[in-house]
C-alpha cells in the first residue's frame, strides 16, 4: 500500500486510471470525482469499462497507472481489504449475505453482544441492530430471517450494513434490475434519503430513467474513456445516448445478400425463466441482429439453439426440416454452427495450435483407417482458412493463445466455417478484438452471408449491428419487442436504444 | 502492409527458435541421458554393463504400462490413482481362477476351477476395463470428484484382492500365463519387447489419431471441446476404461514374471506413475504432453532405482535420495519455460474480466 495524505472536500478521486489485459486497453486515463453527499450515475455500454473501473476501485485489479484518492488518502495501489478499510463498499444486484441468518445476526456478525455466562444475549441483539436499523429510518423485523426479506430489502440491508461498517463510498451495482416498480421507489427513497445525511454512491446502471431520478451527476464511459462528466439537470437522455453510443465511429456498410428462401424457423420457442414466443424467419443470405439489455433472453437462445443448453419447447426447423441439438455436434452435423461470446471459455483450446483448432468440428471428414488423420489434407484446408481469413500467425502450429485476440477470433470462425453451415449464430463477434480486426470480422460476415449462411447475430453494439443486418430484432424481458428493417428512416442507434430502454421500462 | 511485416518478422523469428524448441521438448531425454551417463562413470562395472542395462529396462516394463494409463488420464486433466489397484485384484482373481488348490495347510485357497489362462487373461482386462467405467460413470455423470473416486477405487480393489487371498500369498501360475511376463528371447525379455511396442503404437496414434486430438481438447477445455463438438464425458469415460485395461496388462505382466500374488502387489506405484508422466512434460492441467515424454520419466526413475540399488544405499536413505533427485529432474525441466516464448496469460485475467463484466 502506497499512501499520502492530502487535505480534500471529495469522497473520491480517481485521477488518470489506466489498465490494458493482453490485447485490450481496457481504461484509458480515466477521471472520476465523487462528492460528500452525491449519488454519482456510472453510465456505458457492456465492455466500456464500468466494471474494470469498478474492479480498480475495489482493490480487485491494480491499475497500470493512475492514483485513487479517498477523503484525505492517496493510493496508487490498494489490495481489496485495504479499499474495504477505506471506506469503499460493493452492493452487487444479488446481495450476498446470511440468508438463514436472521437481520440482527448479519447487522452484528462477529460482534455479538454476549451474556456473563458467554452465551449469546439476544436480547440485546435485537436491540441493538433495532437501534441502528432506526438511526437510518430503515424499517425492517430485526428478527425475520433474511432468506425471507423482499429483494429490495435485502439491498437495502446491503447498504445499512456497509454505512455500519463506516463506509464512505457505497457502489450500487444495477440494483434494480430484479426488483418490482414499487420495490424500485422503495429503495430509491431510502438511498435519498442516506445521501441527506451525507452517505456517497456510485450508481451503475443500464437504465437512464433511474440515472436521470437518482443521480445528481453522471459520468459517461466508452471505450475505456470518459467521454465526459455531467450534472444531471443539464442534460437529457438522447444526450446521454449520444455519448454512450459515440458519433466518431468508423461506420461499415454492406450490401445486402436476402434472398427469399427461408432457412431457419423458430416457432414458438419458449424456455422458462429466458425466453418466450420467440418466432422468427431467416432467409438464405441474410443477417438479423438480436439485441437488448443483458439477461434479456439471448445469449440463452443462441446458447439453446446450439446444445449447450436446454432449449426448451417449441419448433426449429433448418430447410424445413426438423432441428434438434441434444449437444453441439449434433448442431454441426444438421448445419448450425455457434459463435460464443465468451471465446476463452467455448471457443478455442488455447494451448493446442491453430491447426487443430481449425478441424476440430471435422476430424470425422479427415480421418483415414483406424481414425488416423489425413495430415496434408488437414494442412491444406487450415491453409486455406488462413489465408482466406487473413490469420496472423507464424504457423499452423502455434498455440492459439499466443495470437492476439482478433486472430483468436477468426481461428473461431475459420472453424465454424469448415463445417459449412447453413445456419451461424454468432454472439459479441467483435468482443475485445480491435478495429482493424473488427473490420476483418465484419468482411467475414458479409462473405459467408453471401455464400448463402443464413445469420443471426446477437450483440450489444448497435451500430455494428446497423451497418452489417438486413433487420434488427430488439429483445426485452424474453419476447422480441420490436424490429428495425434496412435502410429504414427508424433504423437508428438512437431509436434502436429506446427500444430497448423503453421496452424495458413498460415491463418494470 | 503493417501486417505483412509483422507476419514475416514472427516467422523469422520462429525459424531462430526452432532448435532451440525442439532441444526444449526433447529436454527431459537429454537429462535421462546425462544421469545414465553419471551413473555409467561411476560404476562402469557394475551399472554399464548389458545385463545390468536389461535389468533397467525390465523395472521400466511394468510401470511403463501402467504409465501409458496414466498419461492418458492425465492428458484429459483427470487423475486415475486406481491402477495399482487393478494391477492387485487381477493378478490375485487371475491366481485364484487358475492356481492348483493347495494342499498344505494354511494359506489361501484357490477356487479349484483351474481354468485356462486363455479364458482368464481375457477375464483381468474385462475386470480393468470395467473399474475404468465406473468410474467414468462416478466422475462424468455423477459429477464426482476424480481424485476421490479414483482412490476410494483403489482401497476397494484391493480390498477385494485382500478378501480373495485371506492376505496370503498365492503362488504358481501356469507357464503359459507366464510366457509374458517371465519369457526371454535370446536373454532379452518379452516383456520389455512389448513394452517397448507398446509406446511407439500408443505415442503415434494418440499424436496422429481424432482420438489423440480429442483426448488433449478436453483436457485443455473441456467447454470448448464440447462446443466443438467432442463429447468430454465419454473421452473421459474412455480414458479410464484404457487405463483400466493398462492395469490388468501390467497386471498379467508382473505375475508372469513373479509367478506369486499378494494383495499388497504394487503398492505406491501409482504415485511413481503419475511422477514419471509429469518428469516427461505430461501437464497435470491436461492437454499438453505425450506418452513418449512419459517414457523419458519412466527411463529416468528406473536407472535411479537401479542405481541406488547397485550403490548399496542405505535402504533406509533410498527414499529421501529418490524423492530428492525426482524434485531436482522437476526442477530443471520446470526452468526450460524460462526460455519459451513468451507466453501470455491471455485466459485467467481476460475470463476474470469478462466475469466481472457480466456481473455488471
Amino acid at each position: 500500500m502506497n499512501k499520502v495524505a492530502i487535505k480534500t472536500e471529495t469522497v473520491l478521486q480517481m485521477k488518470g486510471i489506466s489498465k490494458a489485459f493482453p490485447g485490450v486497453q481496457a481504461l484509458r486515463q480515466v477521471d472520476l470525482t465523487v462528492l460528500p453527499g452525491e449519488i454519482h450515475g456510472l453510465v456505458g455500454k457492456n465492455g466500456a469499462g464500468k466494471t474494470t473501473l469498478m474492479a480498480v476501485l475495489m482493490g480487485l485489479q491494480e491499475p497500470n497507472e493512475g492514483t485513487i484518492q479517498i477523503d484525505s488518502t492517496e493510493y496508487t495501489s490498494m489490495n481489496p481489504t485495504e479499499a474495504l478499510d477505506a471506506g469503499i463498499a460493493y452492493v452487487p444486484q444479488h446481495v450476498a449475505m446470511m440468508d438463514s441468518l436472521t437481520v440482527a445476526e448479519n447487522i452484528l456478525a462477529g460482534d455479538l453482544p454476549k451474556t456473563k455466562f458467554g452465551l449469546v444475549d439476544w436480547k440485546k441483539v435485537n436491540d441493538e441492530a433495532q437501534k441502528r436499523l432506526d438511526m437510518l429510518n430503515l424499517k425492517l423485523d430485526v428478527t425475520k430471517k433474511v432468506e425471507g426479506l423482499e429483494v429490495a430489502e435485502q439491498t437495502m440491508l446491503a447498504i445499512a450494513k456497509a454505512l455500519f461498517g463506516d463506509a464512505k463510498l457505497i457502489i450500487l451495482d444495477e440494483p434494480t434490475a430484479p426488483l418490482s416498480r414499487a420495490e424500485i421507489n422503495r429503495l430509491f427513497a431510502f438511498v435519498k434519503s442516506l445521501k441527506e445525511k451525507g452517505a456517497s454512491f456510485i450508481y451503475i446502471s443500464h437504465h437512464l430513467e433511474e440515472v436521470f431520478e437518482i443521480c445528481d451527476r453522471v459520468t459517461v464511459l466508452r471505450d475505456g474513456r470518459v467521454v465526459g462528466t455531467e450534472n444531471v439537470k443539464d442534460i437529457d437522455i438522447p444526450k446521454l445516448i449520444v455519448m454512450m453510443v459515440g458519433e466518431d465511429v468508423e461506420d461499415y456498410s454492406r450490401e445486402s445478400s436476402c434472398t427469399d428462401e427461408v432457412v431457419f424457423v423458430l416457432e414458438n420457442l419458449a424456455r422458462r425463466g429466458y425466453y418466450e414466443d420467440i418466432n422468427l424467419e431467416v432467409k438464405k443470405g441474410e443477417v438479423v441482429g438480436i439485441t437488448g439489455l443483458q439477461g434479456c433472453g439471448s445469449e440463452q437462445l443462441g446458447k439453446g439453439l446450439f446444445g449447450l443448453e436446454y432449449r426448451g419447447v417449441g419448433n426449429v426447423k433448418i430447410h424445413g426440416e426438423e432441428f434438434i441439438a441434444k449437444e453441439p455436434i449434433d448442431s454441426f452435423n444438421q448445419g448450425l454452427a455457434y459463435l460464443p461470446q465468451d471465446r476463452y471459455r467455448y471457443g478455442l483450446v488455447g494451448v493446442r495450435p491453430v491447426k487443430e483448432n481449425v478441424t476440430y468440428p471435422i476430424l470425422d471428414r479427415l480421418v483415414r483407417l483406424i481414425n488416423l488423420v489425413n495430415r496434408s489434407e488437414e494442412k491444406k484446408i487450415v491453409d486455406e482458412y488462413i489465408e482466406g481469413l487473413e490469420i496472423v500467425t507464424p504457423n499452423q502450429d502455434q498455440p492459439v493463445r499466443l495470437l492476439s485476440g482478433g486472430n483468436q477470433q477468426k481461428v473461431v470462425f475459420a472453424k465454424l466455417a469448415t463445417t459449412r453451415p447453413a445456419v451461424l449464430i454468432i454472439h459479441e463477434p467483435t468482443q475485445g478484438v480491435d478495429v482493424r480486426a473488427k473490420m476483418d470480422i465484419f468482411r467475414i460476415i458479409d462473405e459467408m452471408a453471401s455464400q448463402g449462411v443464413a445469420i443471426i447475430v446477437i450483440s450489444s453494439e448497435i451500430r455494428e449491428l446497423i451497418g452489417i443486418c438486413d433487420r434488427i430484432l430488439v429483445m426485452n424481458n424474453g419476447r422480441i419487442t420490436e424490429e428495425f428493417e434496412k435502410g429504414d428512416k427508424a433504423t437508428t442507434p438512437e431509436n434502436i436504444l429506446d427500444a430497448i430502454e423503453g421496452g424495458n421500462n413498460k415491463h418494470g | 502492409m503493417q501486417l505483412k511485416e509483422e507476419t514475416t518478422s514472427m516467422v523469422k523469428n520462429n525459424k531462430n527458435n526452432d532448435w532451440i524448441k525442439l532441444l526444449l521438448d526433447n529436454f527431459i531425454w537429454i537429462i535421462v541421458v546425462a544421469v545414465f551417463a553419471f551413473f555409467s562413470f561411476q560404476m562402469p562395472e557394475r551399472f554399464f554393463t548389458l545385463p545390468n542395462f536389461v535389468n533397467v529396462l525390465l523395472h521400466a516394463s511394468v510401470l511403463g504400462v501402467l504409465v501409458i494409463g496414466q498419461a492418458i488420464v492425465l492428458l484429459t486433466g483427470n487423475f486415475d490413482l486406481s491402477a495399482e489397484g487393478v494391477l492387485s485384484l487381477t493378478t490375485i482373481l487371475a491366481m485364484w481362477l487358475m492356481a492348483e488348490p493347495r494342499t498344505d495347510a494354511g494359506g489361501a485357497q484357490a477356487s479349484g476351477w483351474m481354468l485356462h489362462p486363455f479364458i482368464v487373461i481375457p477375464i483381468m482386462f474385462m475386470v480393468g476395463i470395467l473399474s475404468g467405467w465406473i468410474i467414468g460413470m462416478f466422475i462424468t455423470r455423477l459429477k464426482m470428484n476424480g481424485f476421490i473416486v479414483t482412490l476410494a477405487m483403489q482401497l476397494v480393489l484391493r480390498g477385494i484382492a485382500l478378501i480373495i487371498s485371506e492376505g496370503q500369498i498365492m503362488t504358481g501360475s501356469p507357464a503359459l500365463f507366464n510366457w509374458l511376463g517371465g519369457t526371454r528371447i535370446r536373454g532379452f525379455p518379452v516383456s520389455v519387447g512389448v513394452t517397448l511396442l507398446m509406446y511407439l503404437v500408443v505415442n503415434y496414434l494418440l499424436n496422429q489419431s481424432k482420438f489423440g486430438r480429442n483426448l488433449r481438447a478436453v483436457g485443455a477445455n473441456r467447454d470448448a471441446a464440447r462446443a466443438s463438438g467432442f463429447d468430454p464425458n465419454k473421452t473421459i469415460t474412455r480414458a479410464y476404461m484404457i487405463s483400466g485395461f493398462l492395469g490388468a496388462f501390467a497386471g498379467w505382466m508382473l505375475l508372469g514374471r513373479l509367478e506369486t500374488s499378494i494383495s499388497s502387489l504394487g503398492e505406491g506405484m501409482t504415485l511413481e506413475t503419475v511422477a514419471a508422466s509429469v518428469i516427461g512434460g505430461v501437464s497435470l492441467k491436461g492437454g499438453l504432453g505425450s506418452v513418449g515424454g512419459a517414457f523419458a520419466g519412466v527411463m529416468l526413475l528406473s536407472i535411479i532405482d537401479n542405481a541406488l540399488n547397485l550403490m548399496d544405499v542405505d535402504p533406509f536413505w533410498v527414499q529421501a535420495v529418490r524423492g530428492f533427485i525426482i524434485l531436482l529432474a522437476l526442477l530443471i525441466e520446470a526452468q526450460k519455460f524460462r526460455y519459451k516464448p513468451k507466453v501470455v496469460h491471455e485466459k485467467d485475467e481476460r475470463i476474470a474480466a469478462v466475469e466481472l463484466e457480466s456481473k455488471a
